[in-house]
């Protein structure tokens, strides 16, 4: 009797064993294969000039001559508006669109919908909410749900989710963000974003 | 009204050395004899009517030193107050001011400010109680009876001749003086009415030199006659004017300021005759006409240019006829016909619009065993503009014992799309986005498409469907208990599902990247919910009473998203974006989920000393989507639960004639200035009424 349930537990806990290794073998892609980093930006300065030009491939900000090329940068910020290297924007061919997700939750990058900048139609709007009156007054804050899927010059694709537009990411619900004298300065851009650089769709 | 106003005073004070009495009603407690005629259309004791209904009557208010309809519904189990820059209405059942009617002895009073009417325009010194349905009534009144009826019965004279004189003053200059008068005999009666309310206005934000209420003065003038030629014939002709007007002042662009008046009146006549062919047989013939205007003038303080100027003139004319047949002793008919005629002319609008309509409604009220009583009827409203509408109703109550009554009800209601709905044709001039009203979309479109001032046309106008009256389907269910003579207790549960409401959505992009916006049926909506309340005799002079709401109100196109992982929010601590779950939703904007009252009434008849004390608690509420989603689900977006106390203590004199009061509100002082704008803050009024008769 004692054999038998020794036998069956070993039984049991060993295909229990192999299925769980089995399906962890599965689940994950091996490393080597996936060229995915995924990075947050603090702070991106965009208080000190009009413009700020940013590379998604190297995850730093562009300048210089740099910023006339058709591939060096990706999205350029300009006050509440984002652009992509592209059509009216760019030499570039970057295209993008907005998606309504949650950043961790897309796991590939549509195959169709990009949008080109065009003239008063950028490939990425609506991402934030003005305020205006309702307290925090005249606050421009990140709308959830939209993430922007980019895929650029060279066919690599990338999402990126706006965080905050001021100064150390701070916390919207508070007074000392409310009071106007108090809100830490505008124009300071922290996004998360994930870049493929394999050229598949895949965010995993 | 400069002469009318002395002419009453003189009426009041030459008759004022008649010998006086007692005109203020003693404490009762007689609910069983107590009739209500809102619910039906026809005189009912309350104990069986077999739908939601509560009875406030003058005296209550009197005992709690209220004047204005505001100030009383305020403290009414179930019902709020909102704050709204257009003004304070009511929410009943979950629902905006917009679906509750509001009636003067029956008939509707005009004029709402994107859906509010302004309760503070009515005052209650000249009332012999309120009635106030919760839920649809569409069945009797029609449109916007969606939420219920609130129906301020004005007071009959007694026989003899009559006056009064009432006053109360206090914080912020508010005043409050009313004067009546009245003759009455066997065939004949007339009564005169005048009140002034005014306020020297608040600030919330004192610093700044800018009102939250700016300073008002208005005028209440109500007469009624009526003559009875025999006894199965009577005429009755009632007019009453109302006239407000208000200095605002604010703030512009740059340090500049703005100011001016504004004016608004209304006005109501309606003659009503009743003849009774036999016992059983009763016809009531009824005309109306009401008339409401507003006009402002605000211009800049320093160049003195036009900010804004605007007009709203809006007329409802209305004959219908109703008859009351007993085809038995067990069952009661009535039956009306009406047709309505309304028009409106405002400076948003292209010129003056006009509504035609026309309406049959029946009831049958059967009791076919003692116990049991049953209602049903219906109403079909047939419209110029919108498609027609029918709304049954079917009620019943039944008495267990003496002591409990359940009841349950079942109803449609209603309500049209407003004026604005169909005809409005406004450009803000500031922002540059338009709002067309849905038959003004097409010819609006048109004409801005020739000033090239259209970027993409997104629904092509000439396929907008018509726009449909929103609906709603209502249960009601609930008991009323009165196991003694101390004690009455009632409860009811709610449920209303509510679809085509109708909502604003972008129909064109403009050139300058503003939209051209267009009304449409759209949102499904619920709300449901338990109301109680309970009133006891504790000892002689002492009553204790409460009440207590508990509301969900829910859009259900969100719930549907939020099932579906497409409503999102960000956590305030790291603003990353996260999946919204179900129960992080709040809700509709502006509803508690919990309110309640406790009421004390100390009344000593020996010495006519009265005190009465009421708290009332409002529970937390979303006021705003501070993190873009739309919808209120952060804590951030919703407002303290907060509780107001209001007391009054009053002494009679001379054999009860003469009151002496003195009245808190917001005793503690409670304010919320970014957030809640109608919470001045403690208000202490002193007041005094007489009141005469001589037979």
């Amino acid at each position: 009797m004692n054999k038998f349930k020794t036998l069956s537990l070993a039984l049991g806990s060993a295909v229990i064993l192999l299925a769980s290794s089995c399906s962890k073998n599965n689940d994950d892609p091996t490393p080597a294969e996936s060229k995915l980093t995924t990075k947050t930006i603090s702070d991106l300065d965009g208080a000190s000039k009009a413009t700020v030009y940013f590379s998604l491939a190297t995850g730093t900000e562009v300048t210089g001559a740099d910023t006339a090329s058709a591939t060096k940068w990706d999205l350029k910020f300009k006050s509440t508006s984002i652009f992509t290297n592209g059509g009216t924007s760019g030499t570039g061919t970057t295209q993008a669109q907005v998606v309504s997700s949650t950043f961790e939750a897309l796991t590939t990058a549509p195959t169709a919908d990009y949008k080109t900048d065009a003239t008063g139609a950028p490939a990425i709007s609506g991402w934030y909410t003005y305020t205006a009156e309702t307290a925090p007054q005249h606050a421009i804050l990140a709308t959830p749900g939209k993430i922007f899927v980019i895929k650029t010059a060279d066919g690599k694709y990338a999402k990126v989710e706006m965080i905050s537009y001021y100064k150390g990411n701070p916390n919207t619900t508070t007074a000392a963000f409310a009071d106007l004298t108090t809100r830490p300065a505008s124009r300071y851009y922290t996004f998360r974003y994930a870049y493929q650089g394999d050229g598949t769709t895949s965010f995993k | 009204m400069k002469n009318i106003l002395p002419l009453v005073f003189v009426l009041s004070t030459s008759t004022a050395a008649f010998a006086q009495r007692d005109t203020t009603r003693k404490d009762s407690t007689k609910q069983l004899k107590e009739v209500v005629v809102t619910g039906t259309r026809t005189a009912k004791s309350l104990q069986q009517v077999p739908i939601p209904i509560t009875r406030i009557t003058s005296e209550e208010i009197k005992n709690r030193g209220l004047v204005r309809l505001n100030e009383v519904l305020s403290e009414q189990t179930g019902i709020n107050i909102l704050d709204d820059p257009h003004g304070q209405g009511i929410q009943i059942q979950g629902f905006d001011p917009a679906y509750t009617l509001i009636l003067i002895d029956g008939l509707p009073l005009i004029g709402r400010s994107t859906g509010i009417l302004e309760l503070s325009r009515i005052t209650t010194n000249n009332i012999d109680r309120i009635e106030i349905v919760k839920g649809p009534t569409s069945s009797l009144y029609g449109s916007e009876a969606m939420a219920g009826v609130v129906n301020i019965i004005t007071a009959e004279p007694a026989k003899g001749f009559s006056g009064g004189v009432a006053g109360r003053y206090g914080t912020n200059k508010n005043a409050d003086l009313s004067l009546n008068s009245s003759y009455k005999t066997n065939k004949f009666y007339i009564s005169g009415f005048a009140n002034r309310n005014s306020s020297g206005g608040y600030s919330l934000q004192p610093a700044s030199g800018i009102p939250t209420v700016s300073p008002f003065h208005g005028y209440t003038l109500n007469g009624k006659t009526a003559y009875r030629f025999d006894d199965n014939t009577s005429l009755k002709l009632s007019v009453r004017y109302y006239t407000n007007d208000q200095d605002s002042r604010f703030s512009v662009d740059n340090n500049r300021f703005a100011s001016g008046k504004g004016t608004e009146k209304d006005f109501n006549l309606a003659p009503v005759l009743t003849h009774r062919f036999s016992k059983k047989d009763v016809s009531v013939l009824q005309l109306y006409r009401s008339v409401y205007k507003t006009n402002s003038d605000i211009r800049y303080e320093d160049n003195h240019d036009i900010y804004d100027q605007t007009y709203f003139t809006q007329t409802f004319n209305r004959a219908e006829i109703q008859n009351d047949y007993a085809l038995q002793d067990n069952l009661k008919l009535t039956a009306g016909v009406g047709g309505q005629y309304e028009t409106v002319e405002a400076t948003r609008y292209t010129k003056q619009q006009s509504f035609t309509s026309g309406y049959g409604y029946f009831q049958a009220d059967w009791i076919p065993v003692k116990k049991l009583d049953i209602i049903a009827g219906g109403r079909f409203d047939v419209h110029s503009v919108y498609k027609s509408q029918f709304s049954p109703k079917l009620a019943a109550s039944y008495a267990l014992n003496d002591k409990l009554t359940i009841l349950g009800s079942a109803g449609k209601g209603y309500k049209a799309p407003d004026f604005r709905q169909l005809y409005l044709n406004f450009t803000n001039a500031e922002v540059g986005y338009s709002v067309f009203g849905y038959e003004e979309a097409q010819a609006g479109i048109a004409r801005l498409q020739q000033e090239g001032q259209i970027e993409t046309v997104l629904i092509d106008p000439s396929t907008l469907k018509r726009l449909n009256a929103e609906s709603s389907t209502a249960f009601n269910f609930g008991f009323r208990y009165k196991p003694v003579a101390k004690l009455y207790w009632t409860a009811n549960l709610f449920r209303n599902n509510i679809s085509n409401l109708i909502e604003t959505a972008a129909i064109a992009l403009k050139t300058n990247g503003q939209s051209v916006f267009s009304y449409f049926n759209l949102n499904k909506v619920y709300t449901q919910g338990l109301e109680t309340d309970v009133t006891y005799q504790l000892f002689k002079p002492l009553q204790i009473g409460g009440g207590f709401q508990y509301l969900e109100a829910y859009d259900q196109d969100v719930l549907d998203q939020i099932k579906a992982g497409k409503v999102f929010t960000k956590d305030p601590e790291t603003n990353l974006t996260k999946a919204l779950k179900r129960s992080d939703y709040g809700g509709l904007l502006g509803r508690s989920k919990y309110t309640y009252n406790i009421r004390l009434n100390y009344n000593e008849e020996k010495t006519g000393i009265n005190t009465s004390v009421r708290a009332i608690y409002r529970g937390r509420y979303g006021y705003k989507d501070s993190d873009g989603n739309g919808i209120v689900n952060r804590a951030d977006e919703y407002t303290n639960g907060y509780m107001l106390v209001n007391a009054s203590v009053s002494k009679l004199f001379m054999n009860n004639a003469l009151r002496l009061q003195v009245t808190a509100q917001n005793l503690f002082n409670h304010k919320d200035p970014q957030v809640i704008l109608n919470l001045p803050g403690r208000l202490i009024y002193a007041g005094v009424a007489y009141n005469f008769n001589k037979q």
